[in-house]
Formats: C-alpha cells, structure tokens, sequence
C-alpha cells in the first residue's frame, strides 16, 4: 500500500518539478521584484526594498491606464471582425442547402495566415502599408480611391485598425474550424426538424445554431481574450517598438517589454506584469460565471 | 522494418547535429557585419574558427543585456554603442583591460583622446576599447552639385552649407531641379543640438533640453512642409534606395497627375553621416551612384554613434580573444589595409599619421575624406556622452516625428516628451 503511494508522488514528480522550477517560483520572484527598485542591472543584491511604491506608481500611471484600452480597443474590435468572418464562413459551409464542397481545402487555406511566424506577417504588412513606397496606397491611388497617401502606420485610428485587421486576418481560420467542429457537433436532427417546421436559413441560424454553439463560441472568447491581453509582437513589430503612434499600439506586455528591458525598471515592470495578472484573473472570473450561469440554465 | 527505418532516421539526425555542432574558437556579438572582414583575416592568420553573431541594432541591448546578466549565452567578446556605452563600463559585463595579462593602458598615448576616455568606467579602468573615431558631415553627389550650384568642390558645397539657412536655401534650389535635399528629416539632428552641444541629463541629474535642441522641431517641420525631403524614413529600404538613383516620390495626386513619369520620381543630393556611413552605409547601398560622391562640412561639426570592443569577463578564451582585439585596435600592420578597403577613420595615431596627406577613396571621386574627418575630429566634445543617450533620444525622435506628422503641436509634443522621460527614468528631474 505504502509502495504505491510512493510510486505515484513519481509519476506525478516531473510536472510537479517543472512547475515549481519554472511557474511557481517565477511567480513569487516576480512577486518579490515588484516590491524592490530592482534595475534589471548588477543582479537584484543591488536593489532596495520600497515596499508597495510600485503599485501606488501603477494606479496613478497613465500610460498603464493607456495601455489597457489599447489593449482592449484591439482585441475588441480584432474579435468582432474575426468572429464574424468565422461564422458567417461556417454556416455557409455547413448550410444543409447549399451543400458546400472543398471543405478541406478552404479550411487549410483560411487556416494557412496562422502558420506563418508574426515577425514575417509584420514585415509583409509594413512593406504593404508602407507610406510612400507601399502596394496598398500605390493601388487606392491608381483606383482615384484617395488622393494622397495615407500613412497607416502613423496615424493612432489607422494603426490601431491595422493590427486589429491583422490579427483577425492571422485568425478568423482557426476560429473557422472550432466553429465548424462546434456545428458539426450539433445533430442534424434539429436541422431538418427546423426545416420541416418551415424555418428560414435565418430562423434555424437564431434558434438552433447560435444557442447550440454558445459554449463553443464562449471557449473561443476566452481563449482569445487571454490571448489579446497579451498583444505584443505585431504592435512592437510594426512601429517604433515604443507604441508609436502618439502611444496608440502601446499594449500592456509592450509596456512592461519596455519598462524592463529598455528602461531597466525590472522593478516596475514586475509591477505592471502583476497587474497584467489581476486583470487577466478579473477576466476569467466575469468569464467563468457567465458560462457557469449558462450551463446551470 | 519501420524501426529500422525509424533507427537510421534519428542516427542520420545525429550525425547531422553532430556534423553542425563544431563548436567555434571564439564568438564574437555586434550589431553590423563589418567585423566580418576581420574575423576572416584572423581566422586565417591563427588557424581558428570564429563565429560572428548579428543582433540589429534595435534589438540589441535588449537581447544581449540579459545574456550578459546571467552568463547564459554570452559570447566571447562583444561590441557596444556609444549611445548605451557608458551605461555597459559600469557594469560587470567587459573584462578590464588596464591590467595584467593585458595592460592597454600602454597604448593609450597612440589614440584620440576622447576615444580612450570614453572606453573607461568612473573608476578610469579600460572596459572597452575602439578602433574608429567618428565625426560627421554631409556626404553628397557630384553630378548634382554641378547642376544645381555650378562645382562640386567640397570647399564651396561646405561653404553653401555653413549655416542653417544656407542649407535651407540650398533645398529651395535642389527642389526647384526636382531633387531632395535629405532622404528624410532626421538629417537636420545633429546641425540642431550642434550649435550648442550639452549632454541629455547634466551632473544635477536635470535633463536638458535647450534652444538647440529644441530647434530640431522648428527644422525638421520645415523640412517637411516645405518638401526639402524624399519622405524616406531612416534606416527604411527606401532610405538606402535612395543613395543609388532616384526613388518614387508623390506628396499627392495633384503632382503626380500630368507628368507621372517626371515628378513622382525624385532623386536625393545628400545625408548627414558620420565617417562609418561611408563604408557601412553607402558603399554598401550606392553601388550605382560610386565615385559621383563627396564629403563636406554641415552647418556645425558633430559626431554621432562609434563601436567599442571588449572582452566578456567570464569567458574561458580570453588569450585568444584579447589577440583579437589587438590585431583590430592595435597592429599597425592590419589597420593599414583595413582603412584601404573601407575608408573607415581611425583613432588609431600611428597609422592616421602616416596616410593622412595622401589618402584617396575612389568612392569620393578621389577625395581626401582623412584629412577632412581628422580635422573634424579635433572639435568633438565627448563629455556630452551619457548613459541615457540612445533611450532619451528615440524618445526625443518620436515626439518630433508627432509634431512633423502633425499629430501634435509643439508644445503638446514637448510635454509628452517630459512625460515620458520621466516615465521611464523616474530619478531624471525634467523641467516643469
């Protein structure tokens, strides 16, 4: 009996290890060095204790406050366009009526930007919105469309917009095919009964699809929020990688990247990512509940 | 079968990686290639391998600080900035080098003073050391000089550009031939805070924004506004097109509308560089434009960037590597026949002494750009150099580039520039 107790601390030894080597113990260091003036210099022996310094600094920082709508203002407006990009492709596809063929191949396609590294995705994008040089105003231009270049990535509303359309474009295939999984998950039953009934395409959308995908489409809500609070490589590859824009593509991990690793306040930047982390916790929880009350329902 | 086919798979991935895996002698981390042809001397010369690592600028403190921080990952000897040097001589990073077994300090008699004093911490040990010195000016084209202003001499161009209006002047004219003064805005930089140079934070710890530098904004405005520029950011590929013939150009449809093929193509006369953009900069990118090329004087002297070289502290090949560092700082021999092939300036005495009078670079149409750049080394103040140069600057840059766009006015690009100085350096007093 004793033997197999033992034989199972491990099995469950390596994670158990992995994770307090290298989640936990971050975790409380990090804790620790947002409570100092650690500079990121000379090893933290070098920094003082200031107590909760940092965090009275954080609240009244604009620039975090800054960050978080930035943060949220791209992610939001990213997920509305990806989510319906992504279901309205699903429904046409798994429509009964329509009887869409090549499922597979326009799945691997609208699939295909995700594989693509960011740091490549960022550079094709800057060639492309480039202000004087780039495809895109060179073809508005020659359309009559406008009739002056438009500097995309040097406007706050048109940067903002721009890795918003990036993102969604990176990830409306993948959201596609969890839809698409969640759709097919629901049986046909209900799809001809809508049918027999005299159901329109809408009607059978709104009374059978939608309430039958809910808790797929909340699964991709917060996977994708948890995701979109931590933006980083497009807004720091695309501009100056400060936020530039007049600081509108400065993101919350943007800014901590930036207070660590080019300010060298390891210190408040350790702060910021504790901050990161209660709003993310905050999230989840407002998440959490929504689903638990819809399944009790 | 499978697992025999299986087995010779994972064995032919072994000895790939094992193939690959040759460890280099030594591992050299900078931010451009241009040590690559010193490393291939050296190579040769002591029957090593070494290998060198390119991290870009932007991304270079960034990534190679933690490296050096922890030890993991660090390389063997490494290069540093002028704009964060002071920053890395005071940390634990480079082996000092005014002691035994190395004793640079018996060099520091055949060096440019400012060059050799930069290299040392607040205790005056040598962490670092440098083989160039780096005074600018502006390099421009011939062939365009002789249109717009009649010569191509170096004296009389320097002369049209002595002051801040001359050169303005000079734009109005090179826009009326449909050529741009500058590639973009931030040519003007160094001419703004050089009449009257001060360090960004001062002894106080008060940062220090005067007349001069402030006049950058008004500059770089009128620059823009008044179309003396090729809209060709910095360091973008439309900047290093723009050295080797003419580059698409339109401020607007109306300009474009009638003669397409003319006026939305435009053509750059000149950049302020300092003396590495000769060899790193344009004989790279102006392969085309080679020889029509000239150096002059701007409106002010100034000096801008400079790598120094050091040895990290806890690396196990530090003979190997000060050997290194030797033949690129210190053996005559090798100098000689570097300057030879790059032109690069050096700080180095006894060879600058010896080739000064009759140096010629073809890319220059033949010109003596040693006696020009030595000249205007003598004028380089080096006490304005500090830690927070680059960070403070990028910061600087951005706000002007807000103002110029015309996102903000001045004074609100101002205030955002105080704001975030202090946001990022808390301790740094910034005026009120």
């Amino acid at each position: 009996m004793q033997k197999n107790n033992l034989r199972g601390y491990v099995f469950i030894a390596p994670f158990v290890i992995v994770f307090l080597v290298f989640n936990l113990y971050p975790i409380f260091l990090t804790l620790y060095y947002s409570l100092t003036n650690y500079t990121g210099l000379g090893g933290i022996g070098n920094a003082d204790f200031v107590g909760i310094d940092n965090y009275k600094r954080l609240l009244g920082d604009k620039y975090f406050y800054q960050s978080f709508m930035n943060t949220m203002t791209i992610w939001g407006s990213s997920f509305i366009v990806q989510m319906g990009i992504a279901l309205g492709l699903a429904l046409i596809f798994s429509d009964l009526r329509l009887k869409m063929r090549g499922i597979s191949v326009f799945r691997a396609l609208y699939f295909l930007p995700n594989i693509i590294t960011i740091a490549s995705v960022a550079l094709l994008f800057s060639i492309l919105l480039d202000w004087h040089h780039g495809s895109l105003n060179q073809m508005l231009l020659s359309l009559g469309i406008i009739d002056t270049p438009i500097n995309w990535l040097n406007k706050p509303l048109t940067a903002q917009a721009s890795v918003s359309l990036i993102s969604a474009w990176m990830w409306f295939g993948h959201t596609f095919i969890i839809l698409m999984a969640g759709i097919s998950g629901i049986s046909k039953d209900y799809f001809e009964a809508a049918l027999i009934d005299g159901a329109n395409w809408w009607k059978s959308f709104i009374n059978v699809t939608l309430p039958q995908l809910k808790p797929i489409i909340l699964y991709v809500l917060i996977t994708s929020l948890i995701g979109g609070l931590q933006i980083f490589d497009l807004p720091m590859l695309l501009t100056d990688t400060r936020g530039a824009p007049n600081g509108s593509l400065n993101t919350m991990v943007l800014y901590f990247y930036n207070q660590a690793f080019k300010y060298n306040n390891f210190g408040y930047a350790a702060t910021i990512a504790y901050g990161l982390f209660i709003i993310t916790v905050v999230f989840s929880l407002i998440t959490f509940r929504t689903m638990y009350r819809k399944n009790a329902k | 079968m499978k697992r025999i086919i299986f087995a010779g798979v994972m064995l032919g991935f072994v000895l790939l990686l094992a193939a690959c895996g040759g460890k280099p002698d030594l591992t050299i981390t900078s931010f451009t290639d241009e040590l690559q042809d010193v490393i291939d001397v050296f190579e040769e010369k002591h029957d090593v391998t070494v290998e060198l690592q390119i991290i870009p600028t932007e991304d270079y403190t960034t990534t190679l600080q933690p490296a050096l921080e922890s030890g993991d990952g660090a390389p063997d000897i490494f290069t540093g900035e002028i704009v964060y040097l002071k920053q890395w001589t005071e940390q634990d990073y480079w082996e000092t080098l005014s002691q035994e077994p190395y004793n640079v300090q018996e060099w520091e008699d055949d060096y440019i003073d400012y060059v050799w004093e930069l290299g040392k911490n607040s205790a005056g040990e040598v962490k670092a050391v440098s083989w160039q010195t780096t005074p600018g000016g502006i390099y421009y084209r011939r062939s365009i000089a002789k249109e717009v202003f009649g010569t191509d001499d170096p004296k009389e161009i320097g002369n049209i550009f002595s002051t801040m209006d001359g050169l303005m002047e000079a734009g109005e004219k090179l826009k009326q031939h449909n050529y741009r003064l500058f590639p973009d805005e931030g040519s003007v930089q160094v001419f703004a805070q050089g009449q009257d140079p001060q360090p960004w934070v001062n002894e106080n710890n008060e940062l220090v924004v005067n007349e001069a530098r402030l006049s950058y904004f008004d500059y770089a405005k009128e620059l823009r506004d008044r179309q003396y520029t090729a809209l060709a950011p910095a360091w973008s590929p439309a900047w290093y097109e723009s050295f080797n013939g003419p580059i698409s150009y339109n401020m607007g449809w109306d300009e474009i509308d009638e003669d397409a093929d003319v006026s939305d193509q435009t053509e750059v006369f000149g950049v302020a560089l300092p003396t590495w953009g000769l060899h790193s900069v344009l004989k790279e990118s102006a392969t085309e434009t080679a020889g029509d090329w000239a150096i002059t004087n701007g409106p002010t002297p100034y000096f801008q960037g400079g790598t120094w070289i050091g040895i990290y502290k806890d690396t196990e090949n530090k003979e190997l590597a000060f050997e290194f560092i030797k033949m690129l700082v210190n053996d005559a021999e090798f100098l000689e026949e570097w300057v030879s092939e790059t032109g690069d300036v050096l700080s180095f005495l006894p060879v600058t002494e010896k080739i000064k009078d009759d140096f010629s670079d073809d890319f220059l149409g033949g010109q003596n750009n040693y006696e020009f750049f030595l000249e205007e080394a003598k004028k380089i103040d080096a006490s304005i150099v500090t830690p927070y140069d680059q960070q403070i600057g990028d910061l600087f840059g951005t706000q002007v580039g807000n103002y110029v766009e015309g996102e903000m006015t001045k004074e609100e690009a101002i205030a955002e520039f105080y704001s975030q100085v202090k946001n990022a350096f808390p301790d740094i007093i910034v005026p009120e």
